[in-house]
């Protein structure tokens, strides 16, 4: 079967890189999007109460209901309802992102809620300013206990990106559902898509668990 | 000098100080005690407004600050008071050197005067390049004392630093604070650990449900006058 999945990889390589290509472009701007904007969204979500309650009231919506729900009226009845035709592409890359920037933004607020305050007000004691408390302490203490949350929740993006075939994006696996369509070897065809999806969230989540313990070791110390 | 005047504190709906009066000295070893609850820690951290009071006064080295307060303090006085925690909170990233020097804000402060002879002093020069999870938890209260100290304040506070120590260690540190108060440093410290430090305190502060019941001098062990104390010591 491995043979005949390398076959298979070999005779559809041009389909299979452009399919990827398109999940990799996908997930680096949601990865991006949801990053930049989750963060900032999560930092100033400890500051200010009603934005904490947007994201809490989005996110309790957005987990009740399927990823795949939501692409399907996005892509479908609110385009016919406005009159307007997005690309599907961007449909989906508005949807993920929008996912992504809630988990980002409930972690960080997370981890930026469960730092002990006296880590800063020591900070405080010594004379140093807002600035160089942020930077030499908050910043580091929370970026570490954070990291492996946020790498989960990028595989995890990863992964939805599978959604996206369903509203016609050309990424790997609607790619991967054409070839299947011409060779009839679904088994085969799955499991190269298996290899890629371990080959890219192996190392990710390996490295997560690596920050993990490490990072839970040094701060062990609270 | 600090002063608090008829200092109120609560939290939620309990009352957890009620009309604090107190006057700490430069070169002065205070002694803060009382039962479990009686709101040492809330004292000190009023005290040196690291949570603010609800009504009263502060007067900390000839700054007045007042409560409720009407608008934001401009001058804060850290680090000329300092504090250090029952659970030290270390910075968990840094090394024990780094935790030290930090505040000192330069790039390489090892060969200062202050932090070498803390270090020796202290005996923690084996420990500066470890981390604190590396430390046991009597050398990383030597740290935390050393990161207290290297500004060099004008008054320390410590909250129960004593607690987890043995007898050695806990001689130590109050050896380390009759040489702060022989420098003119004044120490307000919380501790369960009267004997230890009967002997090198000058004043006694009694606080029993967030009141100062008594207040004095070594006297105050041989001849309480509240029934509070002599319950307490008994």
């Amino acid at each position: 079967m491995l043979q005949d999945t390398l076959d298979i990889i070999i005779r559809n390589k041009e389909g299979f890189l452009k399919g990827l290509l398109v999940t990799f472009q996908i997930c680096v701007i949601v990865w991006l999007i949801g990053l930049v904007i989750g963060t900032f969204i999560g930092y100033f979500s400890t500051i200010y109460k009603i934005l904490k309650n947007i994201i809490r009231t989005l996110s309790f919506v957005l987990s009740g209901v399927p990823v795949l729900v939501f692409l399907f009226w996005l892509h479908y009845p609110a385009q016919s309802l406005l009159h307007i035709s997005v690309d599907p592409f961007y449909t989906a890359i508005f949807m993920l992102s929008l996912l992504n920037i809630i988990a980002v933004s409930e972690i960080v607020n997370n981890g930026v809620n469960n730092l002990p305050k006296q880590y800063v007000e020591v900070a405080k004691v010594c004379g140093m300013n807002s600035k160089d408390t942020f930077i030499k302490i908050q910043f580091p203490l929370i970026a570490r206990h954070i990291l492996p949350s946020l790498l989960t929740a990028q595989v995890n993006t990863l992964h939805l990106s599978l959604f996206a075939s369903l509203i016609s994006v050309e990424e790997i696996f609607r790619v991967s559902q054409r070839i299947i369509s011409i060779e009839y070897k679904p088994v085969e065809v799955y499991t190269a898509l298996g290899i890629f999806f371990l080959i890219v969230s192996l190392p990710i989540n390996g490295f997560a668990i690596y920050l993990k313990n490490k990072y839970n070791r040094r701060l062990d110390e609270k | 000098m600090i002063k608090a005047k008829n200092l109120y504190k609560s939290i939620g709906s309990s009352e957890i100080l009620k009309d604090i009066n107190l006057e700490l000295k430069k070169g002065e070893i205070n002694v803060l005690f009382g039962p479990s609850g009686s709101g040492k820690t809330t004292l000190c951290r009023n005290l040196s407004l690291l949570d603010n009071p609800d009504k009263g006064e502060v007067e900390i080295l000839d700054h007045k600050y007042s409560f409720p307060q009407t608008k934001k303090f401009t001058k804060l006085p850290y680090p000329k008071i300092s504090f250090v925690y029952q659970q030290l909170f270390l910075w968990p990233h840094l090394t024990n050197e780094e935790n030290i020097l930090l505040a000192l804000g330069k790039e390489d402060n090892t060969e200062n005067k202050d932090f070498k002879e803390l270090v020796d002093f202290l005996e923690i020069k084996d420990i500066l390049k470890r981390y604190p999870n590396e430390a046991s938890i009597g050398q990383k209260q030597r740290v935390a004392i050393a990161r207290a100290l290297i500004l060099n304040p004008e008054f320390i506070f410590f909250d129960e630093i004593t607690s987890a120590l043995d007898i050695l260690q806990t001689k130590k540190i109050a050896q380390l604070i009759q040489q702060l108060k022989a420098k003119g440093m004044g120490v307000l410290l919380i501790t369960h650990n009267l004997d230890q430090f009967k002997l090198i305190a000058d004043k006694f502060i009694f606080l029993h449900n967030g009141t100062i019941v008594e207040n004095g001098s070594f006297d105050i062990f041989t001849n309480p006058t509240t029934k509070e104390l002599k319950t307490f010591l008994q």
